[in-house]
């Protein structure tokens, strides 16, 4: 039902024109792309864990990496989806890769997600093949064995493309040297914002995957994955979360003290506009960012899955926090002396448009689920369940 | 994207960019295409169905994979590493020099019916050897108990190859297909009939049976399979039907119809 | 005064703030130069199509003290670093090495609208709707400029039709160079107060260029580093300094 309203909003968009979205000339980009980069980065954890499990071989992951793909898979294609939707004219995509900017981050995106989503759709397909119909079929089987033999390479592409365009995200509002909210200093070509997307990225993936897999878990009623495999999934993320906050921490100082004045502008200015004070830096850093981070490092806590639920919904909150602030607050600060504070709010439309692919999401996870072997660990986490 | 397109000037950025973005199309398409050629070969030559029933052992929980020397007292605790083919595995070979237990037991062990005259495959089907390569398949009690009454059975034709732990037959069961695993390699040369007690004659000179269980082992191995059992009608909430020491039903699948048979028969087959 | 001619110009504007009296009839000439469709129902200040755009300013001191002045904002023409040419995907800006203007090619805009919110002036215009004339308004339609589709990017562009018309009347006559005010774009043309000089930058004599030089002259935002090419000139203090440093007064 979810589904087909929101298709019918995506079509007046299409059809329509983007007058029905509450963009506008200030606000270029808008929830669309505040959402897009969101789940970009919540998605990372399919190439994070297969880097983890093919590459680092931490054979514990092998319980989730089925899930991730999939979760990975969602996360793009709905991306893309949303994407062309909210571009003016989707047609013209393809010019984007025959006359390419090598400078412009936004060329960059676009060439890596679309390798991306073509290593994730390859990467999907052992999975669909595991079906246990299709599994008959002699060739699908030799295929989807030797592929799996394979897998590393996929992985290792996978994680370098993910590099690349998670950096690339951030590098889209780094490299604004028009707007110094958002411009930042950078390493070689890249603005530090390029790390810090990556690290924010590579945190926020495991997190996401252990908020998935408990909600199913619980939608279910069945245990799925043994839980110390989450609460590794949660250390890891922790880990990052912490280097994070510390080079997020480095980046805002000199981003105060040095960045932003040499533009012309007082880093305090910024905050003058309610409502986004500097409680929304403060609860960038300290509360989506360092909070849970301490929780996940801590052994005890990690192990309790109230604990490690919250934190990891608080890791993926401060994730879509970040991207919000680089969206939606950049764009809302004046920027000629002359210009007011400006607000957004997303039109029905658009928020129509993105909860189908929420729904189209659901649809393809819940037919993985059902028809596919996503939780290998279930079965045995049954049998040592009841029997005790 | 090409040199020839209009504008396409020879910067570093430029080529920097689209040579990582080549290399990268290049790698994976070369993955893919490794893949799909390795997989052609490997249809033509090797065993397909010995490869999906690796691939499906390695995918089943560590509680379906116990060692059959467990079942005997031989070992305390085994998980299999071997896909179950005791013919190629070592442990196997050592523990069975080493027995020495000669004693015969009845035909009827734990309350079911295990002929001493067989030998027995994890998946529930029995050989019997005939003598001059011929050998029958069947399916054993506990496994004709958990079909019941079938709706239909899909064998193999008359001159097809079947091989150890690929699949044999299926057992269609209000809808659903069962899927029973061959019990050793041969060619079928004979098919049964519903009347039969055997499913199918086999022919094989050279047949190794060394990874079936003989009637000794077979009868701790029903007792587990009968726990087994319990626990996978157990999951869904169906309270426990089978009393210790009781006798599970002709037709389990009519006596206890609310359990989860697919998923049953999944495990039990070992299906994963 | 150069005998030999670079052949490469930088065109570029100087509009004095203090003549400026707000009244739009450059906005409105350029609209109707650019084939700029009317607004829709529906529109807001901040879906609208103007090239040529404006503001009002304040000095934000409460009365007698409070001053107004009113900034005609269009493309600045970033020369260095500009940030649209640097953030479009496909390359459908660029900078005109010949004539230093920002042009826009609207047959290869995706409309993914980067560029909007890298430029800091804010001069630059999606196109939110399918652009419609009224019945009979087609007859005014500038036939040297083409018309943009929804869904993709436009901004001033110095009236490059009539750069294009201007050299070719040139080259008719056996000319390479174009006479001073021989290329004026329609917001130049239409001013009534005569607040904005056009010319050629590099050309020193021009005046252009020596209205540029004056200490009175500055640029939006210039520690931003753009580089524009669209000087302001005013001889408040105030509006100096709110124009180049972005600082309220």
């Amino acid at each position: 039902m979810l589904l087909a309203f929101g298709v019918y909003a995506l079509a007046r968009c299409l059809i329509l024109g983007l007058n029905q979205t509450n963009m506008d000339n200030r606000f270029a980009f808008g929830l669309w792309i505040f959402l897009d980069l969101t789940v970009i980065a919540l998605g990372a954890g399919a190439f994070f864990t297969g880097f983890l499990l093919y590459i680092l071989r931490r054979h514990e992951l092998k319980s989730v990496i089925n899930s991730a793909v999939v979760i990975g898979f969602i996360c793009y294609s709905g991306a893309i989806l949303l994407l062309m939707v909210d571009v003016g004219q989707p047609l013209r995509a393809w010019f984007t890769f025959w006359y390419p900017n090598v400078h412009s981050m936004l060329t960059e995106v676009t060439f890596c997600i679309t390798c991306y989503l073509m290593v994730l759709a390859i990467e999907y397909v052992p999975v669909i093949l595991k079906n246990r119909k299709l599994r008959y079929i002699p060739s699908f089987l030799c295929f989807e064995f030797e592929l799996h033999k394979l897998m590393y390479v996929l992985a290792g592409v996978g994680t370098f493309l993910s590099f690349f365009h998670q950096g690339s995200l951030g590098g889209l509002y780094g490299v604004m040297q028009a707007r110094p909210f958002a411009y930042r200093e950078g390493f070689f070509i890249w603005p530090s914002t390029f790390f810090l997307f990556i690290a924010s990225a590579m945190a926020a993936g495991p997190s996401f995957l252990v908020l998935t897999t408990m909600l199913v878990e619980k939608i279910s009623g069945k245990r799925l994955v043994e839980h110390s495999v989450l609460s590794l999934l949660g250390k890891i993320s922790g880990m990052i979360l912490i280097v994070y906050v510390f080079l997020k921490s480095l980046d805002t100082m000199v981003w105060i003290n040095h960045t932003s004045p040499s533009a012309g502008v007082e880093a305090y200015r910024y905050y003058q506009w309610q409502p986004f004070g500097s409680w929304i830096l403060f609860a960038e850093i300290v509360l989506f960012g360092l909070a849970p981070a301490l929780i996940l490092m801590n052994k005890s806590k990690r192990e309790d899955m109230r604990w490690l639920v919250s934190a990891a919904a608080l890791v993926c909150s401060g994730i879509a926090l970040n991207r919000f602030v680089l969206t939606i607050q950049t764009l809302s600060l004046p920027s000629l002396p002359f210009d007011p504070f400006l607000s957004y709010s997303p039109s029905w439309q658009e928020s129509a448009a993105f909860l189908a692919v929420v729904a189209y999401g659901v649809l393809i996870y819940s037919f993985s689920y059902r028809y596919l072997p996503l939780f290998p660990q279930e079965r045995d986490l049954e049998a040592s369940h009841v029997s005790h | 994207m090409f040199p020839t397109n209009f504008g396409f000037t020879w910067t570093p950025g430029v080529m920097f960019f689209l040579g990582a973005f080549y290399t990268v199309l290049l790698v994976v398409l070369t993955t893919v295409s490794m893949s799909f050629y390795r997989a052609w070969q490997s249809k033509r030559t090797a065993n397909v169905d010995s490869l999906r029933w690796k691939e499906e052992f390695h995918d089943l929980p560590k509680y379906d994979r116990h060692c059959r020397h467990e079942f005997t007292g031989e070992f305390r605790e085994r998980v299999c590493e071997n896909t179950f083919d005791c013919r190629s595995c070592q442990m196997h070979g050592t523990v069975v020099a080493l027995r020495t237990d000669t004693a015969d037991i009845g035909e009827e062990q734990y309350g079911m019916s295990i002929p001493a005259d067989r030998l027995y495959h994890r998946g529930h089907t029995w050989v019997r050897t005939e003598g001059r390569g011929e050998y029958t398949i069947g399916l054993d009690d506990l496994g004709t108990r958990m079909i019941g009454k079938a709706d239909s059975m899909a064998l193999p034709e008359v001159g097809s190859k079947l091989t150890a732990n690929g699949p044999g037959w299926w057992a269609t069961r209000s809808g659903i297909d069962v899927r029973v695993l061959a019990p050793m390699d041969g060619v079928v040369t004979a098919v049964g009939t519903a009347a039969d007690d055997w499913v199918l004659k086999i022919r094989n000179e050279h047949a190794d049976l060394r990874h079936l269980l003989e009637p000794r082992e077979a009868g701790p191995w029903i007792l587990r399979e009968m726990e087994r059992l319990q626990l996978a009608m157990t999951e869904d909430g169906m309270a426990a039907s089978l009393a210790d020491g009781g006798v599970p039903s002709e037709d389990l699948p009519k006596s206890c119809p609310k359990a989860n048979w697919p998923s049953v028969w999944g495990q039990m087959f070992l299906e994963s | 005064m150069s005998a030999v001619k670079q052949g490469k110009s930088r065109y570029g504007m100087v509009i004095d703030l203090d003549l400026c009296t707000g009244c739009g009839a450059c906005m409105v000439s350029c609209a109707s130069e650019n084939n700029v469709p009317p607004a829709q129902k529906g529109t807001t200040e901040r879906t609208g199509l103007t090239w040529m755009r404006v503001a009002k300013a304040e000095n934000g001191l409460p009365f007698p003290e409070s001053r107004g002045v009113f900034f005609p904002v269009l493309c600045q023409q970033c020369g260095t670093h500009t940030p649209c040419v640097a953030v479009c995907p496909q390359q459908a800006v660029d900078v005109d090495p010949e004539t230093g203007v920002v042009g826009q090619m609207a047959e290869r805009c995706l409309g993914c609208r980067y560029c909007m919110v890298a430029c800091p002036y804010h001069a630059r215009y999606f196109n939110w709707n399918d652009p419609v004339w009224p019945a009979g308004m087609e007859k005014t339609l500038n036939p040297a400029v083409a018309t943009r589709m929804r869904g993709v990017v436009e901004k001033c562009n110095f009236c490059h039709g009539r750069l294009q018309a201007a050299k070719a009347k040139a080259a008719a006559e056996g000319r390479r160079d174009l006479h001073p005010g021989e290329y004026v774009p329609a917001c130049v043309e239409a001013c009534p107060a005569g607040a904005m000089v056009f010319g050629d930058l590099n050309e020193r004599t021009s005046d252009v260029a020596q209205a540029a030089a004056d200490p009175q002259a500055f640029r939006l935002l210039e520690k931003l580093g753009t580089g524009t090419k669209v000087y302001y000139k005013s001889r408040h203090d105030w509006v100096r300094r709110m124009g180049r440093d972005g600082k309220e007064a």
